[in-house]
């Protein structure tokens, strides 16, 4: 029986382990309600997504929905979403709050995104305010996206998005208004020259390549939220339309803009949660161990010899019961017990939900063109200035109501 | 098993069937769990759901005080004639996208219910409708209480009103605060002099989570 009380301790331990590893809930993807209940915005698609997932979801959606030409589903999306991250940046949040425990994971949050991922909701929305005529409300969301990228840890990396600054200009100066201090800091971004605005320009060509940032867990305890970039096959493109031949460079770099973040808040939060997980599980192994010694002592056992009235001896065997020695084992047992627990119960990891189908890249062009349809011919290059053949495709502008910007979208992913 | 080995799993399954059990509580330390009722508020009433963007608080209370400027003015309140006013469409300068024909249609509102005989609003928006209707007359394809066939009557502006949406934000460690200046004007159509003006400024701040920053 002496075996038994030395390794109850870790016995409980584990099994106390194994029970609470029942309670976690699944980490990706988010674990689905049992009971479908009514689908937000109607649509069936995200009839099982869980409400901490729900901007993830409709970020998906408005972009693959923006590459199918489904504008109506995009701007639907695009609205929820920002509606529900406008109200939760600038407010208490009880889903963050929890986030921040010890015993909550990150991801437990309602998902808003990293700064680039809020960029792009806007940037998106915009594109489609100046698709139905609305460039003020474009410039607002570019604005807004450029906001969204000011709480970078360096100052110099704070509202650098290059495109962002420059359609506000061209917004304004298609309002009559002034766009030159806009132009101004997108070119101090860039540090080159931007092409300067025309406003006669009715066309508006929105290119984008390469697969965006992906994110990553690192750290002992997965505390650490990195990024793991890709190097893009594409480099640039160019479109052939009518007599014009427009370039497409990159002007924005997602992966350069998620790097470029530095630590965030959270990540000190999280730090400070592995610490905890640790300690408590260093404790718990030292009080496990000192359970188990102190267990050993409980009985001692003592022999002496006898001798009997014939006059041979014998040994006798005593156990001598310490109490003090109990009473350290179920303390020390209990303390370990319970900081194992406490340590295993800790979520340090953070989150990596991500919005998987954004582009690396992002490159525009604008140009003038009649009335009408435009044939022309999209082509993609790799970094060796060679087109990269399965992705030319034709393409068709629509040019028709005259008191509207022609807005076209190109993207190579698919969705 | 020894009466210190039972006591010792007493002793330590009473202490772990609490935790274990807080840890199986999926709602615990979760506030409204089961949601919100549906509240029904105000509109200029500051709800649960708020950011620092423009709101419908800001909406009624900026154009309630714009109708209530306009309405005093001489050249309304002591017009010979109700003055015809055109609305023209406000421009968004902030980083908020708004559905700015709100700003516009409540004043419009506003002035009609409460001073509906001192001042008249011309439906621009209408135009083509009432041009269709109006090439029908004169076709003869519908019915006409007046000689369709007449000068115009379609009523020209003497004023028109506008607004601009101004906005300055800041965002530093201590938290994210907009400010919006709403600045509205009555310009007289035949002289291009501004006969009205009037703004409203609005300055909301907030601090994200840390889970967000």
């Amino acid at each position: 029986m002496r075996i038994s009380a030395r390794i109850l301790p870790p016995v409980a331990a584990a099994a106390a382990s194994l029970l609470l590893a029942g309670c976690e809930t699944l980490d990706e993807p988010a674990a689905r309600p049992t009971a479908p209940r009514t689908a937000p915005l109607g649509d069936q698609r995200l009839v099982f997504t869980s409400e901490r997932d729900l901007v993830l979801a409709e970020y998906r959606l408005a972009a693959s929905a923006l590459r199918a030409g489904n504008y109506t589903d995009a701007r639907e999306k695009l609205d929820d979403a920002l509606r529900r991250i406008g109200g939760l940046v600038s407010g208490p949040d009880d889903a963050a709050r929890r986030a921040r425990g010890l015993f909550t994971a990150e991801r437990e949050k309602t998902f808003i995104g990293e700064p680039y991922e809020r960029v792009m909701a806007y940037y998106y929305r915009g594109l489609l305010y100046w698709r139905d005529g609305q460039p003020d409300n474009a410039r607002a969301c570019f604005r807004s996206a450029q906001f969204m990228d000011s709480d970078a840890e360096s100052d110099s990396f704070k509202s650098d998005y290059v495109l962002l600054d420059y359609l506000d200009g061209l917004a304004s100066a298609k309002l009559a208004a002034d766009g030159s201090a806009a132009l101004a800091r997108a070119e101090k971004l860039a540090k080159r020259s931007l092409p300067p605005y025309d406003p006669q320009a009715n066309v508006l060509c929105f290119v984008e390549f390469g697969r965006g940032p992906r994110k990553i867990a690192a750290g002992e305890y997965g505390e650490k939220l990195r990024f793991k970039v890709e190097p893009s096959r594409i480099r640039s493109a160019t479109l052939t339309v009518a007599d014009h031949n427009l370039h497409f460079l990159p002007w924005d770099n997602l992966s350069y803009q998620a790097l470029t973040r530095g630590g965030r808040v959270m990540d000190h939060v999280l730090g400070n949660k592995a610490v905890f997980k640790k300690g408590a599980d260093t404790v718990g192994d030292l009080a496990l161990v000192g359970a188990a010694v102190a267990a050993d002592n409980i009985y001692k056992e003592k022999r002496r010899v006898e001798t009997d009235e014939k006059g041979r001896k014998r040994i006798v065997r005593e156990e001598d019961k310490s109490d003090g020695a109990e009473a350290a084992a179920i303390a020390l047992g209990a303390i370990g017990v319970i900081s194992k627990i406490a340590s295993a119960a800790t979520e340090t990891r953070a989150d990596t939900r991500t919005w998987d189908n954004l582009p690396q890249y992002l490159s525009f062009a604008a140009l003038k063109l009649p009335p009408g349809e435009h044939p022309g011919i999209l082509q993609f290059y790799d970094a060796d200035g060679r087109v990269v053949a399965d992705l030319t495709r034709r393409v068709n502008l629509t040019v028709g109501d005259p008191t509207k910007d022609t807005v076209a979208i190109f993207s190579e992913l698919p969705r | 098993m020894n009466p210190s080995t039972s006591r010792f799993f007493l002793l330590a399954g009473a202490a772990l069937a609490p935790v274990l059990f807080t840890g199986c509580e999926t709602t615990q330390g979760v506030r409204n769990p089961s949601g919100v009722p549906v509240t029904e508020m105000r509109p200029d009433e500051r709800g649960f759901v708020a950011g620092t963007g423009i709101e419908s608080q800001d909406l009624v209370t900026v154009t309630d005080k714009m109708a209530r400027s306009i309405v005093g003015i001489p050249q309304i309140a002591r017009a010979q004639t109700p003055p015809s006013i055109v609305l023209e469409p406000v421009v968004n300068n902030t980083r908020f996208p708004i559905n700015k024909d709100m700003f516009l249609t409540r004043i419009r509102v506003g002035l009609n219910r409460a001073a509906i005989d001192r001042v008249s609003f011309l439906d621009r928006e209408m135009m083509k409708t009432l041009e269709r209707e109006r090439a029908l007359k004169q076709s003869g394809q519908v019915t006409a209480s007046a000689n369709p066939n007449g000068p115009s009557e379609f009523g020209g502006a003497d004023y028109f009103l506008t607004g601009k949406l101004e906005g300055l934000a800041t965002r530093t460690s201590q938290g994210t605060g907009d400010y919006i200046l709403y600045t509205f004007r009555l310009t007289d159509a035949r002289t291009s002099r501004i006969v009205w003006e009037d703004s409203y400024e609005i300055k909301k701040q907030g601090l994200e989570d840390a889970a967000y920053r």
